[in-house]
């Protein structure tokens, strides 16, 4: 590059600014907190709201930049984003900026009467309306199903059967080959909130200190002994799966996929482990909502009802591995990670024992605070070893001001309560 | 290379080998990684968890052809071209200036500019984006090139000031002085004798200011939404996706810089005297 290019380069980029510089929507902008991996969004893209009439200019971003956008254009009361997609979690913090949906007319759709009344996000408004849901399942390398204990059935396991499991893997390879999704970006916390607190306390919140929550902890403590000690690297459990530096996991749908649709024949999925109150599990629910700043409120409107349509939703559970919140007829011709996980969530959910524990509702921002809880909780009686008692007589002193704070009521599987849900 | 060569070399043969073996760890320790994400950037999805590589990789574009076929790779890559030219010619046109006023006037204040126009990097951008993004949507910058560079530059500015404040204190003054004696005026004085003489620094200053504005993902995620810059496109979707889309993607990030860079390196190597003009 000569000296006297560079005035030339000078020129050639002030004018790309200004020719550049004019603002022009391609159709409506679907800021989507989920779907935002990369073969994910090109999906939505060609296979989901390709079917929409009009144009739909997809936009997946990671919390951070989700959240600051759509605060940014509801606070300057306009904007560009139509449709705002994302975890019910995300949607907390912005009820007064969406706009109310109850007057929606989605004709026939029969949506799913649970979510539905999430949505209103405990206001008297419709805020979101359920987009998709997802639950966390366990999977496993189908190496794996020789060393089970005797008499154990994998659809149907109790922890004491998968910690007896994980022994056995780990005495039989000489190293531990349990998973545990407890990296920086791992959802470890949903673990102890939907799974382990629920099938062993019939609770959440309420019993976070009793005598039994220390019996799952115990519990626990014994299975991260035959866990694999990378386990706190690992945040997508698919990859360690893939490699079979784990062979036996635990982890959100979504992010098992890979490796269902990879070697379909080499994995199962089954669900989680029962307790001595049930079967507990965590269902996700995404929704999807607009802003008040919507600069095209009607077409919005489309926008959501065709993404509510069973065929759309079919397409969306194709695409992400998020499965329909309506009545829909799954068809045969499915990837194996929605056959082989499908499977799973709905002997889980259909089991005698199931014990469902809902995402935290009412906490507001203070969801990361509360989920902070479980994950030092976690750090200091596991990582660190200290004593069970101590630390969740600690940590329940920050939850009960945490939930004081927030005034949330309880949810499932606590009993309902009147005022903030309670921290015995 | 010569020159580089000769300096460490007199001490004698043991001087001689550690020398060469800095050299080739210091080599290796950036070239390794970027032949691993090259290499796995051309391998199909199963090879890449593989290890060790094998001596000739079977060459599957699979990946690589995803992102070329993403919906809007190429706009974010152009958007991103342009954005990081306009920073650095903000970049430079406010830095060089203000380097230069620093090293040759003394005004009241001058220290605690120096020390104030550091402070732009001390808040970190999250905190900022969201009455930054509020603030552009009312004024309508919001989503343009022009709005995402200015926020680049002033991420750069910093840098420019200070390098160049360095670059032309250490131009003596005498050599202007004696332009004015010749006849020059301040103006002439500057262009003729002092800007050949900083004009590789300068534009080492420039390549860092398109590095950073290149490199950035918050600012250009919050605000822009059709104007996306490609790691703001890219970057977050890659975190979440699988190996093999991550070495591609990574690939295409590192390739436009690699080439910038590669194409001003003369002037790179000049600042630090080993030009091979």
């Amino acid at each position: 590059m000569k000296m006297k290019q560079l005035p030339l380069l000078v020129g050639a980029a002030l004018t790309a600014v200004l020719s550049s510089n004019v603002v022009h929507a391609d159709g409506l902008v679907f800021w989507s907190g989920q779907a935002a991996k990369v073969e994910e969004a090109q999906a939505m893209r060609d296979q989901v709201l390709s079917g929409f009439e009009g144009e739909v200019d997809f936009q997946p971003n990671e919390g951070g930049p989700w959240m600051t956008r759509a605060e940014a254009e509801i606070s300057a009361g306009k904007g560009q984003i139509a449709v705002l997609g994302a975890l019910h979690g995300n949607f907390t913090t912005l009820a007064d900026g969406l706009m109310d949906l109850s007057s929606l007319d989605l004709g026939d759709v029969q949506m799913n009467e649970t979510f539905m009344e999430l949505g209103k996000l405990g206001t008297d408004e419709l805020k979101y309306i359920p987009w998709m849901q997802a639950t966390y399942v366990m999977a496993a390398n189908k190496k794996a199903l020789e060393h089970l204990p005797e008499g154990a059935d994998v659809m149907a396991l109790s922890y004491d059967e998968l910690v007896a499991w994980a022994k056995n893997m780990a005495e039989a390879t000489g190293s531990p080959k349990f998973g545990f999704p407890a990296g920086p970006d791992g959802l470890k916390h949903r673990f102890f909130q939907g799974y382990l607190y629920p099938s062993f306390t019939n609770s959440m919140v309420t019993k976070f200190r009793s005598a039994e929550a220390v019996t799952a902890w115990e519990t626990f403590k014994e299975l991260w002994q035959y866990t694999n000690p990378g386990s706190t690297n690992y945040n997508f459990m698919q990859e360690p799966l893939i490699t079979e530096e784990v062979w036996v996991a635990f982890d959100h749908t979504a992010r098992l996929a890979n490796a269902f649709n990879e070697s379909p024949d080499d994995f199962i999925a089954f669900p989680a482990p029962a307790g001595p109150t049930g079967r507990g599990f965590m269902p996700v629910v995404a929704g999807i909502a607009i802003p008040k700043s919507a600069p095209d409120v009607e077409g919005s409107m489309e926008l959501v009802k065709y993404l509510a349509q069973p065929s759309t939703q079919i397409e969306t559970l194709k695409a992400t591995s998020f499965f329909p919140v309506v009545d829909a007829e799954l068809p045969a011709d499915m990837p194996a990670a929605v056959q082989i996980s499908g499977e799973a969530i709905a002997a889980m959910s259909g089991s005698a024992d199931a014990n469902p524990g809902l995402l935290p509702v009412g906490l507001g921002e203070l969801g990361g605070q509360f989920s902070q809880v479980y994950k030092d909780a976690f750090e200091r009686i596991v990582l660190a070893g200290q004593d069970v008692q101590t630390v969740l007589d600690e940590q329940a002193e920050t939850l009960r001001g945490i939930m004081n704070d927030a005034g949330a009521p309880c949810w499932a599987p606590d009993e309902p309560s009147d005022g903030p849900c309670p921290v015995e | 290379m010569s020159t580089l060569v000769d300096g460490p070399v007199r001490g004698g043969r043991g001087q001689r080998v550690l020398f060469i073996a800095t050299t080739v760890i210091l080599c290796l320790w950036v070239l390794v990684p970027i032949y691993l994400l090259f290499v796995n950037a051309v391998s199909s999805s199963s090879d890449v968890t593989t290890f060790p590589k094998p001596r000739v990789p079977a060459i599957d574009l699979e990946s690589l052809r995803f992102f070329m076929n993403y919906q809007g790779v190429a706009r974010a890559s152009w958007n991103s071209l342009v954005v990081a030219c306009t920073t650095m010619v903000i970049a430079i046109g406010i830095g060089a200036p203000a380097g230069y006023a620093l090293s040759r006037f003394d005004f009241r204040g001058k220290s605690a500019f120096r020390l104030l126009v550091l402070l732009t990097r001390a808040f970190p951008l999250p905190l900022l984006a969201l009455p930054l993004a509020i603030l552009y949507i009312r004024v309508g910058l919001d989503d343009t090139v022009l709005g995402i560079a200015c926020v680049h530059a002033l991420l750069a500015m910093p840098f420019a000031v200070l390098i160049n404040f360095s670059l032309f204190s250490g131009i003596p003054v005498e050599l202007e002085e004696a332009a004015w004696t010749l006849g020059c005026n301040r103006w002439q004085a500057f262009r003729k004798v002092v800007l050949p003489l900083v004009l590789p620094g300068l534009t080492a200053s420039a390549i860092f200011a398109f590095v950073i504005s290149w490199n950035e993902v918050f600012a250009a995620a919050v605000l822009t939404i059709e104007h996306r810059t490609l790691p703001a496109f890219l970057l977050q979707s890659l975190n979440s996706a699988p190996l093999h889309l991550k070495f591609a993607g990574g690939a295409m990030l590192v390739l436009p810089a690699l080439f910038f860079i590669f194409a001003v390196r003369k002037y790179l190597f000049a600042m630090w005297g080993i030009a091979n003009r």
